[in-house]
């Protein structure tokens, strides 16, 4: 009760530290469900389409693989094959937009996009993502340097796939001279799909094979992307301590009578360090969540930002929130240490000294 | 009760109390007076334990102050404070004030107390709605609640009318007739009226 007087009595000084926190705890919410919904974007579009993952061997990057496009038959005699697919990934300015992710699919695997207007692409022809159709008006469009007529939109519930553009694998493979980025294998008996990496492996030695579960774990540009999302987390959690902690000096050092009364009564040095992390613990639970609301709101907008193109997504996870909230408490505890504990050395004397004659 | 054996401080180089020897028996209201800079504050904090002196040994009770292992608790149950500002938390109304110097077991002393002092009407209310002379009446109460066994008062009446100097004054007698102790540090001679000592103070030492 008196914790929330004191704020309440200050209440300049405890928005400040409201904000400091409210922010500093946003941008670790948005970065980490960013990356998040990035990384999950991306492991989605892998991991629902196949059971092994077939790329040029000690490419970094699918963006940069190049696999041979007949290694498919030969998979699809192999035992315990359900399906195989390729697919070639790239970027490419399409119309008026600088870029936009471009897919070339094999044939048999046009029907994983839902079409939501016009028909699945010939050659020559291009599905556009409901994401970039609106804004792509007419009935052709410039990729790259070839112009494609536009045969229907489609729809997918991975934002990449939506803000991008699909069309045959032929017309991929020209563009980006390869023959497939990688190929997706499905296989009917998914507990044993370790024997069929094996015997992937022997088709060619110029392939990397692996489960997509493993290649997701282990993918270059994951970690990249789970590194720079922590860096910038970490400048953020600092930005916040730094927030807390200068805010924090201002109120205990406008406060120095109120800790030497404390003092003079009788109160312990621990008694006023409590009082002064409960008062930021609550500070800073009300700033989590109210940064948890304002992000859950900002996350919502992100898909519906047209110039995005659907690329910027990200949910909040239980984890994620468990782990701001985490990381919340202790940066109130942090930023909160030093001047409780300055706090909590104010001699009493001083009452005596500004009253002295 | 309060016991002073040479007890001697130093400022850095100078020194501000010198060898000062003397004893305060139960129940006495002390009246520590001297003019500006004649130590009587500095004194006044050593026998209340907020200062450390830098020689010699202070007694409260018997109990040599250097010794006192829980010093927050022993100040927090024995000694009463009533400073020239009444230094009252201004966040904190009335009774929270005096709530958070009283022990649990004192707690339910504070409207018995309050009405006693002729100030229970100000219970709910804020050191800043209320006047000088009813705040400084608030500080007699919280220096009175844990029934200390000495209360020490820097210049209690330096910011007070001289109608609300009696009255504080007559608090802190009323207090010291129910066996309190009582140590005043002031320039206002009326609390001769009131004092059962006197100790005059000049240049750190006892005159």
């Amino acid at each position: 009760m008196t914790s929330f007087k004191a704020l309440s009595k200050n209440p300049f000084k405890s928005l400040l530290i409201f904000s400091s926190i409210t922010i500093a705890v946003m941008a670790i919410f948005l970065i980490s469900s960013v990356s998040q919904g990035v990384i999950g974007m991306y492991s989605k579009m892998i991991n629902t389409d196949g059971d092994i993952i077939i790329t040029q061997k000690g490419i970094a990057d699918t963006f940069f693989s190049n696999v041979d496009i007949n290694l498919l038959d030969k998979i699809n005699e192999m035992e315990h094959v359900k399906s195989s697919y390729a697919m070639i990934v790239g970027a490419s300015p399409v119309g008026h937009l600088p870029i936009a992710g471009i897919y070339g699919v094999s044939k048999n695997h046009l029907h994983h996009y839902t079409l939501v207007e016009g028909k699945y692409p010939k050659e020559g022809q291009v599905l556009l993502g409901k994401t970039i159709s609106k804004q792509l008006r007419g009935r052709t469009v410039k990729i790259g340097n070839k112009r494609f007529r536009i045969a229907g939109a489609y729809k997918s519930d991975i934002g990449f796939e939506e803000g991008g553009v699909v069309m045959n694998i032929s017309d991929a493979g020209k563009m980006f001279s390869r023959s497939a980025s990688f190929i997706l294998v499905s296989s009917d008996a998914p507990n044993n799909t370790d024997a069929l990496v094996k015997k992937i492996k022997k088709l060619d030695e110029e392939i990397g094979v692996k489960t997509t579960q493993s290649f997701v774990q282990e993918y270059n540009q994951f970690k990249i992307i789970e590194n720079s999302s922590l860096v910038i987390s970490s400048l953020a959690f600092i930005m916040g301590l730094m927030g807390i902690a200068s805010v924090m000096s201002m109120i205990v050092n406008s406060r120095k009578e109120e800790f030497g009364i404390m003092r003079a009564l009788g109160k312990s040095r621990m008694f006023i360090i409590k009082n002064l992390f409960f008062e930021t613990l609550i500070m800073s639970f009300s700033a989590y969540l109210f940064a948890l609301g304002l992000s859950f709101l900002i996350l919502e907008l992100l898909p519906h930002i047209d110039s995005l193109q659907g690329y910027v997504n990200g949910s909040l996870s239980v984890s994620i929130s468990l782990y701001v909230l985490l990381s919340t408490v202790f940066m109130a505890l942090l930023g909160s240490l030093i001047p409780a504990w300055i706090a909590s050395k104010t001699d009493p004397i001083l009452l005596i000294n500004q009253g002295c004659s | 009760m309060i016991k002073a054996n040479n007890v001697s401080h130093f400022y850095g180089k100078e020194q501000v109390l010198y060898e000062l020897n003397f004893e305060i028996n139960k129940g006495e209201f002390v009246f520590l007076r001297g003019e500006s800079g004649s130590g009587k504050s500095t004194l006044l904090s050593a026998l209340s334990t907020l200062l450390k002196p830098s020689s010699g040994e202070i007694s409260l009770e018997g109990i040599k102050v250097q010794e006192i292992k829980n010093i927050d608790s022993f100040r927090q149950i024995k000694i009463g404070f009533v400073f020239q500002f009444h230094y009252l938390i201004n966040y904190l109304t009335v009774f929270e004030n005096i709530e958070l110097a009283a022990v649990k077991d004192k707690q339910r002393n504070i409207k018995p107390l309050l009405e006693e002092l002729g100030i229970l009407d100000l219970c709910t209310r804020y050191p800043n709605e209320i006047s000088g002379g009813q705040r400084q009446r608030v500080a007699v109460a919280r220096a009175l609640i844990n029934d200390p066994a000495v209360i020490f008062a820097d210049e209690p009446t330096g910011s007070l009318d001289s109608v609300n100097s009696k009255i504080v004054y007559e608090l802190l007698s009323k207090a010291m007739k129910k066996g309190t102790t009582v140590v005043v540090a002031s320039h206002d001679e009326h609390v001769a009226e009131y004092a059962t000592q006197t100790i005059k103070m000049r240049d750190g030492k006892i005159q």
